[in-house]
């Protein structure tokens, strides 16, 4: 790596001026941070309530929907860029057959759709672990006080309002936090089915410093780390802060 | 009282518990780990005994090496299976063991790195390796590789591949590898015979057999874009192609004093390269399309013409049953005639810091002897041929090959492909990829991509201390 | 009773879409794990010509997987087993006494949650202590690795256990090594095994944390085996999801059978009242 000289703060003057698009890496991983939580975290609340309630075969359904997260990511890569082709990919395939042609979609290389296919894969593989979670929070709540509200006439909102989400806080702070933490150092899932393509649409910090390493910009790419651990100790204090204030509540 | 006791045991085992999280070594696991390294040493042992027990009948040639373990760090794909018969015949030989690392092709820079660094490497390494990456990839091979300068195996490398494997004067590397055509076009013999079509020697007579085989219905040209790094061929691939526009460019290049940026060669190729994908003729969304079906799309005629290797045809022709026959061409961007002469491929270095150096220095002539070449290329159904000086050795050329081979004016084979053949240029191959999609996406424009790459070469030589970029 | 007999059906109706969903891409990996080379290239979901079982035998032998299987398997099972009891342990104190140095100690594991693994270091780190090159090592730092996760997890459960609980069987005469055992780990059994099933499943998956600490091939993991089917120009795609199929199934079984102790909220509701 030859010697280590010192540049001051060059490194990171070039981040936000440079002509390749750091800053937009940046965003896109703030984007990425934000929008996967949410398309992971609420359909696998409603899903774990559904599979903690009386439904017959839950335990195959839930170990099924767990199953895409054992899956390494190369092959998740290999599988979904076969599955989002547009020629000759299952999922096109499956439109036409349903005569849903119209909703055929370049998944992978229309600028307009990629991030989208980025998510849909990124909760098919995340789903079933959040909400294994979140089956483990719901399990520590007691009948008796969904009898109890029932008895005082609370709907199925009125009791998830009132009830579970207050007694599962414990289950949200943890996939809130795992969900933050996963997206700002998101990097697999990217590299697997676009590799920040097409083009630089959408590459986030860790594939630029991937790319930036690799090519034996040492200095770059870990100053491009750097902010992104300030970004995640600072996102890290804020949550950790929130919470002890919490306890202090309790 | 009690609640003190419980609390101090219980404080006990929460900092056993923390301390593991920061120093990564503690009491609770310590007892596994005396069971697990105890088991393993047992197991050494007892090999270590079997071998020496048949070293005392065996008679082994030269030194002694019995019961000693050669461990070889290599990219996944280098080596292949190639190797495996020769590795077995070695162990045999010299009684000893060879433990083969494969790493997967995306972690392997990075695992060198750090193992280099750590001063933990296995006793032999692979790079692929090209004129300029022993000083970027390697960085300090003084330190890091075992001299090979008075080798005996020097002899065998062609003078192009010596190339890649000498740094300052003094020999490091071996590189055995192959001379076929890399990434040319191999195209469907028979389809084009069906439609009349001539083999294109021109950009616009490539327009031209484009257009007639799109009327088919059949994509002209299967590009994988998805894959991220097999469109860039149809750019660097014809090198020869720029260094005829302007004689000199590529010194000029490496001296700082010519850009890619604003050369008009490199813009028109780009240029045609957009064209070619505005009209559809690389397949509906080349972009995301990946290289793992290209076989059967060839099998299936869904597509006429491909870039890539020789022994392509014969894979081809084993997995999809086709009895279509198929032939090679230069690619004919920017009217290109030049061959890709490569002297790039993996290259086998010794690790300086390792036990065995007299293993390593053994096993590097072993793997040269006319045998260990023979059973190497035989055990390659990919290659057809080795790139040595060797008279013993029986070549398997194929007829697709020497005829192409045959067909090239041998003028046209003296300038290397233009990633190989400039600096720092190969080290950008992913980015200059990423930046040919953005302008074929109308993001940039191509004189943008050009310039990218300018200026990623001026970090690099910045990076590496090059007199001519200061 | 009809509406709920609709509900019922609809519930049914998108759970199996969405297991339709998750499974189809699984028939692909195993359909194609019974095809040939250039048949298994096209990854569709037809049935294969000729059932390739030779396959999985080719996998385990040059996959060298035997031996794979038993690394990961001591690597997963002895880490996790650790790093969630000690964790169990650590999680309970920090939650029940909270002195100034507890706290700081909490959020100073959870800082492992945030900071990413530098491997360089680590492997000095290693070397300094003889650690390298051995399975003690390697599952060392996977113990280290997974306890941030498991700490945080677990102590956010344990404050759902009403302390009035420890303090009765103090009272009863429990010694601290049996209140922790007896009351305390099976009020928290289902947090237990949802983090063991978890953390099972990463440490099985990663394959770099052993590649990086490790230069003997016979510490590599089960998973690190599919590579060797990724080839410089061609891919042994029916050798690849044989392999997958193969590195698959004991995660499949630690989480079918971990999962029968995540029940609903039976045992620790009656507890609580």
């Amino acid at each position: 790596m030859g010697e280590v000289g010192f540049v001051g703060l060059s490194n990171y003057i070039e981040i936000f001026t440079s002509d390749k698009d750091y800053l937009s890496g940046i965003g896109h991983t703030l984007m990425f941070t934000v929008v996967s939580n949410i398309v992971k975290l609420i359909p696998a609340l409603f899903l774990a309530i559904m599979l903690n309630e009386g439904i017959r075969g839950k335990g195959v359904y839930r170990t099924l929907l767990y199953l895409p997260s054992i899956l390494p990511y190369v092959i998740i890569g290999i599988l979904f860029t076969s599955i989002l082709n547009y020629n000759n990919g299952m999922l096109n395939s499956v439109l036409e057959f349903l005569h849903l042609g119209f909703l055929k979609q370049k998944w992978l290389s229309d600028l307009n759709v990629v991030w989208k296919s980025i998510f849909g894969v990124d909760a098919w593989r995340g789903v079933g672990y959040v909400m294994t979670i979140f089956i483990a929070g719901l399990s520590t709540i007691p009948r008796s006080y969904y009898e109890a509200a029932q008895i005082d006439g609370a709907n199925f909102w009125q009791r998830l309002r009132y009830v579970t989400l207050p007694m599962i806080s414990g289950s949200i702070m943890i996939n809130l936090v795992f969900g933050i933490t996963y997206g700002l150092k998101v990097f697999d899932i990217i590299y697997v089915l676009t590799n920040g393509g097409p083009g630089h649409a959408t590459e986030v910090i860790t594939t630029y410093s991937y790319q930036l390493y690799s090519s034996g910009h040492y200095g770059m790419s870990t100053a491009l780390n750097t902010i992104l651990l300030l970004i995640t100790a600072a996102v890290g204090v804020w949550i950790v802060k929130s919470m002890s204030k919490q306890e202090v509540q309790q | 009282m009690k609640k003190k006791v419980i609390s101090a045991l219980l404080c006990a085992a929460m900092l056993t518990a923390s301390l593991t999280g920061c120093s990564g070594e503690t009491s609770d696991s310590g007892n596994s780990r005396e069971e697990s390294s105890g088991t393993e040493s047992a197991g050494q042992e007892s090999s270590g005994e079997t071998a020496a027990a048949e070293s005392g009948q065996k008679e082994t040639p030269d030194m002694d090496f019995a019961g000693e373990e050669l461990s070889i760090l290599v990219s996944a794909g280098w080596m292949d299976n190639r190797y495996d018969d020769t590795i077995a015949r070695f162990e045999e030989t010299y009684d000893v063991t060879v433990d083969l690392q494969t790493i997967p092709a995306d972690q392997y820079s990075d695992i060198l790195q750090s193992k280099l660094s750590t001063d933990s490497c296995a006793d032999i390494f692979w790079i692929q390796s090209n004129p300029f990456a022993i000083s970027s990839v390697i960085v300090d091979p003084e330190k890091y590789c075992i001299d090979f300068s008075d080798a005996g195996w020097k002899g065998i490398m062609p003078e192009a591949r010596l190339s890649s494997c000498e740094y300052e004067g003094k020999l490091y590397g071996l590189q055995i590898w192959h001379n076929s055509p890399e990434y040319v076009m191999t195209y469907n013999k028979t389809l084009f015979e069906e439609l009349n079509l001539e083999v294109p020697t021109s950009y616009a007579e490539l327009l031209n057999v484009c257009e007639k085989i799109a009327a088919e219905g059949i994509t002209p040209w299967f590009l994988p874009g998805a894959d991220g790094w097999q469109h860039q061929l149809a750019f660097f691939q014809i090198g020869g192609v720029y260094e005829e526009a302007v004689p000199g460019l590529y010194d000029a290049l490496n001296g700082n004093t010519a850009t890619f940026a604003d050369n008009a060669k490199m813009l028109e190729v780009l240029t045609q390269f957009k064209e070619l994908s505005d009209k559809g003729y690389f397949g509906e969304d080349w972009i995301g399309t990946d290289s793992a079906n290209m076989a059967n799309e060839f099998g299936d005629r869904n597509c006429a013409m491909a870039m890539a290797n020789s022994s392509y045809i014969k894979q081809i022709q084993e997995e999809t049953g086709t009895a279509d026959e198929f032939g090679l061409f230069l690619i004919p961007l920017g009217d290109n005639g030049s061959f890709p002469t490569n002297p790039a491929g993996p290259t086998m270095f010794g690790y300086k810091g390792t036990e065995h150096e007299e293993l390593v220095k053994t096993f590097f002539d072993f793997v040269t002897t006319t045998e260990s070449l023979q059973e190497i290329l035989d055990n390659s159904p990919a290659y057809t041929n080795l790139d040595v000086n060797d008279a013993g050795l029986e070549q398997h050329w194929l007829p697709e090959e020497e005829e192409f081979m045959n067909a090239v004016d041998k003028n046209k084979m003296n300038t290397p492909v233009l990633q190989t053949g400039t600096k720092y240029t190969n080290d950008y191959w992913g980015d200059f990829g990423a930046d040919m999609i953005s302008f074929c996406q109308n993001q940039c424009e191509a004189n943008d991509v050009l310039k990218n790459m300018d200026s990623n070469r001026a970090e690099a030589a910045k990076i590496a201390g090059d007199s001519a970029w200061e | 009773m009809t509406k709920k007999r609709i509900l019922a059906v609809l519930k049914h109706a998108l759970m199996i879409l969405l297991c339709l969903a998750v499974v189809l891409p699984f028939y692909l990996v195993v359909i194609n794990s019974f095809k040939t080379k250039g048949e298994a290239a096209r990854m569709n979901l037809s049935l294969p010509k000729e059932w390739q079982f030779s396959n999985y035998k080719e996998v385990i032998e040059k996959g060298k997987l035997i031996q794979g299987f038993f690394n990961s398997l001591i690597y997963a099972g002895v880490s996790t087993l650790i790093g969630v009891v000690s964790s169990a342990m650590a999680s309970f104190v920090m939650s029940r006494r909270k002195t100034k140095i507890n706290i700081f100690l909490y959020y100073f594991v959870l800082c492992g949650l945030f900071f990413p693994v530098n491997y360089v270091t680590l492997s000095r780190v290693l070397s300094t202590f003889l650690l390298t090159n051995t399975k003690a090592g390697i599952v060392i730092v996977f113990t280290s690795a997974m306890i941030p996760f498991c700490v945080f997890t677990i102590r956010n459960f344990i404050s759902s256990v009403p302390v009035e609980l420890d303090e009765a069987a103090v009272l009863d005469g429990a010694g601290p090594v049996a209140l922790f055992f007896r009351i305390i780990i099976p009020m928290l059994k289902p947090v237990l095994f949802t983090c063991f099933i978890l953390q099972f499943m990463g440490v099985w998956s990663d394959f770099l944390t052993p590649l990086y600490l490790s230069s003997k091939s016979k510490l590599f993991p089960m998973t690190m085996a599919v590579y060797q089917f990724f080839g410089k120009n061609t891919n042994y795609w029916n050798y690849i999801f044989a392999d997958i199929v193969l590195t698959c199934i004991p995660v499949i079984l630690v989480y079918l059978f971990g999962q029968k102790y995540i029940i609903g909220g039976l045992t620790s509701g009656a507890v609580k009242e």
